[in-house]
């Protein structure tokens, strides 16, 4: 009996280890790239958010024309970066992530030596254009920019927003508040505050108890709770989207169309995720890869499965991809010089 | 509603196969139900939606029940709502009742699994809405009251418990605050690892396993006299039903506090049996006996941790909110077949919710067979000589730390760090349970108490004011506190000072 136990925790153990085990570099036989399997860590924690999501679909896609196993894991932004750091040259380990990578960096939630520079950055793959704000359902205007025109009548009001600090819902927030400022001078913006939390149950939890008036969200998380049916004491509205364009099936305005601008142009975020990989990876991986991302962006399927969240395909080989993030940055370089210390607005 | 119009043999057979993995989860070190449903995630793209919610359910209550396996028979709590199952089912184990209380726990689990899946079917909508009136205010004051277990448990020694307790919140503080991305009580050079803090897991485990590990290894692997007993001539005080007859309230009692507070967004089940094991002292006629081996404090943690379950789920179906981290892993796993929770999930997805309850029915009741009638086997593991047990113990704690983050190294140092740390602990006299359960706790209590005070532009009072669910929980944590100090000066005076978990 004691030989059959140890026979089966071993047995257990060696089940384990193969399950938990680090990606094995090698040529897996018949595959175009020198790896068999690929790590792909992405800058969440959470496996039910919209990196995961996207990072999963672009992968399953993606094992076909690379002939390898991709296996997802959620470890979060800085161990992400971490595991980069650590990566081999091969693509045995690569990044998933979106904007915040550099956004992460700019406003001092990343770490300075993780700046796009020290990397070699890979296709960008897809948008999520849902980043959107929210406020109850009975809230006193249905837009972004009517809030502010609220604020504006009601010189006794306040509108705190619920955001998490150090990435796209802190700059999409201090987009909003520069046009307030900009538009109706500090007596009005100096009445908008923020509540720093974290997770989006965080975010609808403040709403629902009354701490915040509008929250930041995303029409894939928070759609549900503005349907027809659901009851008064949840119930949210969208005041808008900061994407370029609608979203398909959506009745919400950007923030452009409601007139909202900073420095004089039109405010415009979209969240978009891309591929970042080790400094000195091979050529040959990041060109096979870049090329796998381009066929799959070509299936119709890949589309279709995207598009069961509100995601869109948004191709931007790698070669152009350095420019266009870097360049991306640089716009919102300025918004965040510019924007107020969460620490002298928060209640 | 038939069941098999519903689920399919192949859902059924999906569902043994998730209680199975799950169970073998649960049971090693530092692997947990949300890492078992993570890797078996993948697998589900290829099923229909039942049949993968019938594998992840699967997984869930078997990941969450194995957690007694290490706990009673090795002192080792392998998921952190099974810490204060190793307060009695452990010492039983000590006396030659490892079966009997692997027993106990085993249909525990099963009465708290029931009777929170009843709960969900029931009363979800209406208890989603409760639920989401606890604000932070309120949750903050849940986490008081689960702390003042430490009160409880820290018996002839009520301050050095409390010290303790409150050196495991300060370590809980260590890493990112995140309000303001700063790092905070981080040792230089450490910036990197310590980001994140320290993984729960691996102090857990390191504080437990490793720490007694190096114990027995100073005073010579001699065999315990448990590992010397044999069960078969164990005829005096056998494993039977009749347990339970007097410990229907405590189930019922625990099993309530498990849901209630598992159906609560983002405090946890280590919360829950926390909560219930404190209630389960406090109510119990002989409160000094528990922590000694008695079944009535295995029942609380045990009817508790999986009451949990369906009080979990009672947020995600109703309001699309998880209640903890696993049922955060299912709500990746529907959003990724493309179906969204939330307020509406129930009426309009009405197949897929009579999926999830007859999973949850056939799981725990799989649960229960698989494991009672195998247990007599598992208890068989204290009879391995300790030279041979105690390499494979540390091989599986390696391996449940190193994976716990999806690989990072560091969490095994950690591993071996707090080892080291409980071993100190044991020889200067700082009680490991109360450290741990400030460790634990300390997170959200922090994370409760600043946002009810974002919430109140900084006003303190707010947490007598906010209503009549916060002064409710202010006099249970008074009655709570009150009573365990009575109980603290009784058990002083009659000079019994042996009560404090055995780690």
């Amino acid at each position: 009996m004691k030989k059959l136990f140890t026979i089966f925790l071993v047995a257990v153990l060696a089940l384990s280890l193969a399950a938990c085990s680090d990606t094995t570099a090698g040529s897996g036989e018949g595959s175009e790239v020198d790896v068999s399997r690929i790590r792909l860590v992405i800058g969440s924690t959470s496996t039910g958010g919209d990196t995961y999501q996207n990072a999963d679909t672009i992968s399953r896609y993606l094992e076909d024309p690379l002939g390898t196993n991709i296996k997802v894991d959620a470890v979060g932004a800085v161990r992400a970066f971490q595991e980069l750091g650590k990566a081999k040259n091969d693509g045995s380990t690569v990044m998933f992530f979106h904007d915040m990578a550099y956004l992460g960096v700019e406003y001092g939630s990343i770490q300075e030596n993780n700046k796009l520079e020290n990397w070699t950055i890979g296709p960008v793959v897809s948008t999520n254009p849902g980043n959107a704000f929210l406020a109850k359902g009975d809230a006193p205007y249905d837009t972004m920019a009517e809030s502010a025109e609220w604020l504006k009548n009601n010189p006794d009001e306040t509108i705190t927003v619920a955001i998490e600090s150090g990435g796209v819902s802190e700059i999409t927030f201090d987009g909003y508040y520069l046009w307030v400022k900009e538009k109706y001078g500090t007596e009005v913006s100096d009445r908008i505050k923020a509540y720093v939390t974290g997770s989006q149950e965080d975010k609808n939890q403040a709403l629902w108890d009354g701490n915040a008036d509008i929250i930041n969200g995303s029409i894939g998380g928070n759609n549900e709770y503005t349907k027809d049916g659901v009851e008064d004491d949840i119930k949210m509205k969208f005041l808008g989207i900061t994407a370029g364009k609608r979203v398909e099936g959506y009745d919400i305005p950007t923030f452009a169309e409601q007139g909202i601008t900073v420095n004089g142009k039109e405010f415009v975020f979209d969240k978009e995720f891309f591929f970042l990989m080790p400094k000195d990876v091979e050529e040959d991986f990041a060109s096979k890869l870049d090329k796998a991302v381009a066929e799959v962006e070509e299936n119709p399927d890949y589309a279709k499965d995207l598009g069961k969240n509100a995601y869109i395909t948004n191709y931007v080989p790698a070669e152009e991809a350095k420019d266009y993030l870097r360049e991306k940055r640089a716009t919102f370089q300025n918004i965040i010089k510019n924007a107020p210390e969460l620490d002298k607005i928060t209640n | 509603m038939d069941i098999f119009e519903i689920l399919s043999p192949l859902s059924i057979l999906l569902c043994f196969l998730g209680v199975f993995m799950g169970i073998i989860f649960g049971t090693i070190p530092g692997m947990t139900a949300t890492m078992a449903i993570a890797l078996f995630l993948p697998i589900t793209y290829t099923l229909d939606m039942v049949d993968a919610i019938a594998l992840l359910i699967g997984l869930y209550v078997g990941g969450i029940s194995g957690g007694l396996v290490p706990a009673i028979l090795l002192n080792i709590p392998g998921t952190p709502s099974s810490l204060c199952t190793t307060f009695d089912g452990y010492p039983m184990t000590q006396k030659g009742e490892g079966e009997k209380a692997l027993k106990v726990g085993i249909t525990a689990s099963i009465i708290g699994g029931f009777f929170s899946l009843t709960v969900l079917y029931f009363f979800a909508p209406v208890l989603a809405s409760v639920a989401i009136k606890f604000s932070s205010v309120e949750k903050f004051l849940i986490i008081v009251f689960a702390l003042t277990v430490i009160a409880s448990i820290s018996k002839g020694s009520l301050l050095g418990g409390i010290f303790s307790g409150l050196i495991g919140v300060y370590l809980s503080l260590i890493g990112m605050f995140a309000d303001n991305n700063q790092l905070r009580l981080i040792p230089p050079g450490f910036e990197e690892e310590l980001t994140y803090g320290f993984s729960l897991l691996p102090v857990l485990i390191g504080l437990f396993a490793i720490a007694q590990i190096f114990q027995e290894s100073e005073e010579g692997m001699k065999a315990s006299p448990h590992q010397t007993f044999d069960f078969k001539k164990e005829k005096k005080n056998p494993f039977t039903f009749k347990i339970f007859n007097g410990q229907i309230i405590n189930t019922i009692r625990s099993s309530m506090i498990g849901t209630f507070i598992g159906m609560l967004p983002g405090v946890g089940g280590s919360a829950a049996s926390i909560s219930s094991y404190s209630q389960a002292k406090n109510f119990s006629k002989h409160p000094e006996k528990l922590g000694t081996g008695e079944p009535e404090g295995l029942i609380a943690s045990e009817s508790a941790n999986n009451g949990l379950i369906g009080g979990a789920l009672i947020p995600l179906l109703s309001l699309g909110i998880p209640g903890d981290s696993t049922t955060a892993v299912l709500v990746g796993a529907l959003l990724l077949q493309g179906i969204q929770v939330g307020p509406l999930f129930i009426p309009t997805n009405p197949d897929l919710w009579d999926g999830i309850i007859y999973a949850l029915i056939i799981a725990n009741i799989v649960m229960f067979f698989l494991m009672f009638f195998s247990i007599k086997y598992m208890a068989k593991i204290i009879y391995i000589p300790k030279y041979i047990i105690y390499p494979i113990i540390i091989v599986m704690c390696v391996v449940g730390s190193y994976a716990i983050n999806n690989g990072v190294m560091f969490d095994v140092w950690t591993l071996l760090l707090f080892g080291l740390a409980g071993y100190v602990f044991m020889k200067i006299g700082i009680q490991v349970a109360p450290f741990l359960i400030g460790f634990i706790l300390g997170q959200q209590l922090e994370k409760y108490f600043i946002d009810s005070l974002k919430g109140s532009g900084g006003d303190l009072t707010i947490f007598f004011t906010k209503g009549p669910i916060a002064w409710m929980l202010w006099v249970l944590i008074a009655v709570s506190l009150v009573y365990a100090i009575m109980d603290n000066r009784k058990s002083k005076r009659s000079g019994d000072q042996s009560i404090t978990p055995s780690t």
